[in-house]
């Protein structure tokens, strides 16, 4: 039996990848070239940076007794990232519910899908520095309310996938006993998805912890005002002290807050793998899908 | 008595899902529904208790009308009409007891049933229900962790925690292999006949029809093909339902009918 | 009942209520009380809030209209946060591509070097970026160039800790394939691990630049160049509606960003 030559088959057309990879080219060589940095001092560069890194911690080193001042700021920025992220849970559970496509209407949860996005656009620090802090003033107040709306946005977009990947069986079974709309939210819908929601408000809480701490920086509450005083004062020593906390500080709770979460998910049947999740949660913060 | 009036369904693709049906189910009876997947038997269990609404027609229970009951009334009508699921669509994550009590959902007062603190009564007819299908033993363990029988067992037990005089049920042992697909079926016909509970199955399988079917519907295209006894589906009746022959796909197996 | 039923079963005892729930919701319940409470915590007072909020509600009026007229003023430094973004993602994506390999217990060389990268991460990631632009305003001068290193550091950090997760899951067949043909770490890693985690890095690397498009917005606030310095202005002078204009142009910006980064991600890869 003979065999007919196949030919060859030819590289498949890369054409828009190639165009797609010139543009990244183009727009990167016209920063690169545009940018007002000073060519000729980024040779010092180094030299400086190991400079301040010796100010920060080396020497004379950090100021220990700086520490309780500094921790008890970095409380108060962990008090504003609680309390805001408890807002915006609050306020997000219902607003996700009415967001999601097989619970509501497709207009009434476009309509608040968009207006997720719209609040999950604006960076937390901007609504404190352009709204609350006009509004309220300066203090913790402004840094609370900033939080919590910002993570209304999030927060509600991430629910809201959640309840609408959820089985409709269970849904459809209690509609048959004849239970009233809330008890089959309750029943259907909610043991299904409750124990990733609270894993998106505890990731959450990590995340803000870092939001209060740089708007302590703008008068908000928290460690970051006391970051820019001692750093305004050439207080190195004190601005190392400070760092030291906030690092300390976050990486506990970022360590405790995750085994927590670890452990919800855990009694989740059909888990994702960590890494999916951890990345398709860090994506709802900038993914207008 | 359940009576379909020229009964028609039209999904909004353009399917015809139902097709002027008419038909009476008395009081008590154990009725299988037989044919193709599409075929119409899901929709027909379906409009009984509304969750698929009629667009042509009249089905009244007890001469109340269905399609024309107002939300609180249909959920009242609901609430006396239990249904099993193929994929038993239990709560994975709470109990096999909670998931019985969701059958006194309609019964229970809202605060109640939102916060699991349901009356004593209610927990009573809850284990009665789940001693009638033999796992009360099972009450507090998490329904995710029981073996298909088993929970369809537990959908059998809600379904009965609602004291309903009539049970639909959707393709019930699809899931399930043969020998606990029998004992599912047994238990059903069981409940038919202890409790006088009008039964009615979509089943796929045309041997385990006939011997559990009082009465055997068939179903083709949204049509009544065959309306009659066991011992009378044969091979013609056959391929008027599913339009072709018999093959070893449209039944169990024997082997397992004596298990 | 007919004698065709199974003899009684003992009901089950009603297990004691979940300890750990329990426990958790008290957990709660007491940091929620520390955080709001008037000795401990931030005096969270309902009534004065919302008095605060009705009082301060005719701010917002100020918001509106916008004023477009300041608009040519806002166009330089707009395009120096996207130069800021740019830069960042490109030199901090790079970084973190070898960062990353290292980060991985499937790809790093020795015990000591993935320790050492692992911790070296978690600490750089415990900054936020704005907290970096601030040290480097005070080490360095205002302009764009600490906001540029700051978000290199942010940048890395996080993308080479998903990247890292990513390669902790990889498919083990190629790598071990690529062993079989004698060849070294560099070369294994190059051939048999990038490949499989290219599209996740470029949908990283993406994703990071989105994320340096608004922090390069707000960088400006405290001096590390881009638009934020116009708010600082704005501010200053209590212009409201030239403030809401830049508000808009973020949001813009923003929401174009991810267009292209949708668009990029579909043609990259």
């Amino acid at each position: 039996m003979t065999r007919t030559p196949v030919s060859r088959p030819s590289k498949p057309s890369q054409r828009t990848k190639h165009i797609a990879t010139a543009l990244v080219v183009l727009v990167v060589v016209w920063a690169t070239l545009t940018v007002d940095v000073r060519i000729e001092r980024l040779p010092d560069l180094p030299a400086d940076l190991v400079r301040i890194f010796g100010r920060l911690f080396l020497e004379p080193g950090p100021e220990w007794s700086y520490f309780p001042t500094a921790f008890e700021y970095m409380m108060e920025s962990i008090q504003i990232a609680w309390l805001g992220t408890i807002i915006g849970a609050i306020l997000s559970l219902p607003l996700a519910f009415f967001g999601a496509k097989n619970i509501t209407s497709g207009l009434v949860s476009n309509i608040i899908r968009q207006l997720l996005n719209a609040i999950r656009a604006i960076p937390e620090i901007l609504v404190a520095v352009v709204i609350f802090i006009p509004m309220v003033g300066l203090g913790a107040y402004p840094g609370m309310l900033a939080i919590g709306v910002h993570s209304v946005g999030t927060l509600g977009k991430l629910s809201a996938e959640v309840i609408e990947g959820i089985n409709p069986g269970p849904v459809e079974a209690a509609r048959a006993t004849g239970g009233r709309p809330l008890q089959i939210q309750r029943w259907g819908v909610l043991p299904q998805v409750l124990p990733e929601i609270v894993a998106f408000w505890l990731y959450r809480f990590e995340i803000n912890i870092r939001a209060s701490a740089i708007l302590g920086a703008v008068g908000a509450g928290g460690i970051g005002e006391a970051l820019v005083q001692s750093l305004l004062y050439r207080r190195y020593d004190r601005a190392g002290m400070v760092i030291i906390v906030v690092i300390v500080v976050t990486i506990l709770i970022d360590t405790a807050s995750g085994w927590l979460r670890r452990r919800i998910i855990e009694g989740a049947p059909g888990a994702t793998a960590t890494e999916d999740r951890s990345f398709a949660v860090a994506r709802a913060d900038t993914d207008f899908g | 008595m359940i009576r379909f009036e020229n009964a028609s369904v039209t999904y909004p693709g353009g399917v015809h899902a139902l097709k002027n049906l008419t038909l009476e189910i008395p009081d008590g009876q154990m009725m299988v529904i037989v044919g193709l997947s599409g075929a119409g038997k899901s929709t027909l269990i379906r409009a009984i208790n509304g969750l698929v609404p009629l667009t042509g027609g009249d089905l009244t229970i007890d001469g109340v009308s269905v399609p024309g009951a107002k939300p609180k009334q249909l959920r009242e009508i609901r609430s006396r009409i239990g249904m099993i699921f193929q994929t038993f669509n239990l709560v994975n994550r709470t109990t096999v007891l909670n998931n019985v009590l969701m059958g006194r959902l309609h019964d229970a007062g809202t605060m109640r049933s939102l916060l699991a603190w349901y009356k004593p009564a209610d927990i009573e007819i809850a284990m009665r229900a789940l001693e009638r299908v033999g796992i009360v033993e099972k009450a507090y363990v998490r329904a995710s962790n029981l073996s298909g029988g088993q929970q369809q067992r537990v959908g059998i037990a809600r379904a009965l925690a609602q004291e309903p005089k009539i049970i639909l049920a959707d393709e019930p042992v699809a899931s399930l292999d043969p020998p606990t697909s029998h004992v599912v079926m047994r238990d059903l016909q069981r409940i038919n006949r202890e409790l006088n509970m009008t039964t009615i199955i979509n089943l796929h399988f045309l041997d385990l029809a006939k011997v559990y079917g009082e009465r055997i519907i068939g179903m083709r295209a949204g049509e009544l093909v065959y309306d009659g006894t066991g011992d009378k589906a044969d091979e013609n009746v056959f391929r008027d339902i599913y339009g072709r022959s018999l093959t070893a796909d449209d039944l169990m197996g024997e082997a397992a009918a004596a298990g | 009942m007919t004698a065709a039923t199974a003899p009684r079963v003992a009901r089950p005892k009603r297990p004691s209520r979940s300890f750990v729930g329990l426990l958790a919701f008290l957990v709660f319940a007491v940091i929620t009380w520390w955080a709001a409470s008037e000795e401990y915590g931030l005096n969270f007072d309902i009534p004065e809030l919302l008095t605060n909020l009705t009082r301060g509600a005719d701010i917002l009026a100020e918001f509106w209209p916008p004023d477009f007229s300041v608009v040519s003023r806002t166009i330089a430094p707009l395009l120096e946060t996207v130069q800021i973004a740019v830069i960042a993602s490109l030199i901090g994506c790079s970084l973190a591509l070898p960062i990353a390999f290292l980060a991985s217990r499937v790809t790093a060389p020795n015990l000591v070097a993935y320790i050492l990268d692992r911790s070296i991460l978690s600490v750089v990631r415990a900054l936020p970026d704005v907290l970096y632009a601030i040290i480097f305003v005070a080490a360095l001068s205002i302009g764009p160039l600490p906001g540029i290193l700051a978000l290199i550091l942010f940048n890395i950090a996080v993308v080479a800790k998903l990247l890292s997760e990513t390669v902790d899951g990889v498919d083990q067949g190629p790598i071990e394939a690529a062993r079989a043909t004698g060849a070294n770490r560099l070369l294994t890693v190059r051939w048999a691990v990038l490949p499989q985690v290219l599209p996740n890095y470029v949908a990283y690397s993406l994703y990071a630049f989105e994320l340096n498009i608004r922090a390069s917005a707000v960088l400006g606030i405290v001096g590390a160049g881009g638009i934020g310095n116009l708010i600082n202005e704005f501010r200053r002078f209590f212009q409201y509606d030239a403030l809401m204009v830049v508000v808009i142009e973020i949001l813009v910006l923003v929401i174009i960003v991810e267009w292209i980064s949708i668009w990029l991600r579909r043609r990259l890869v």
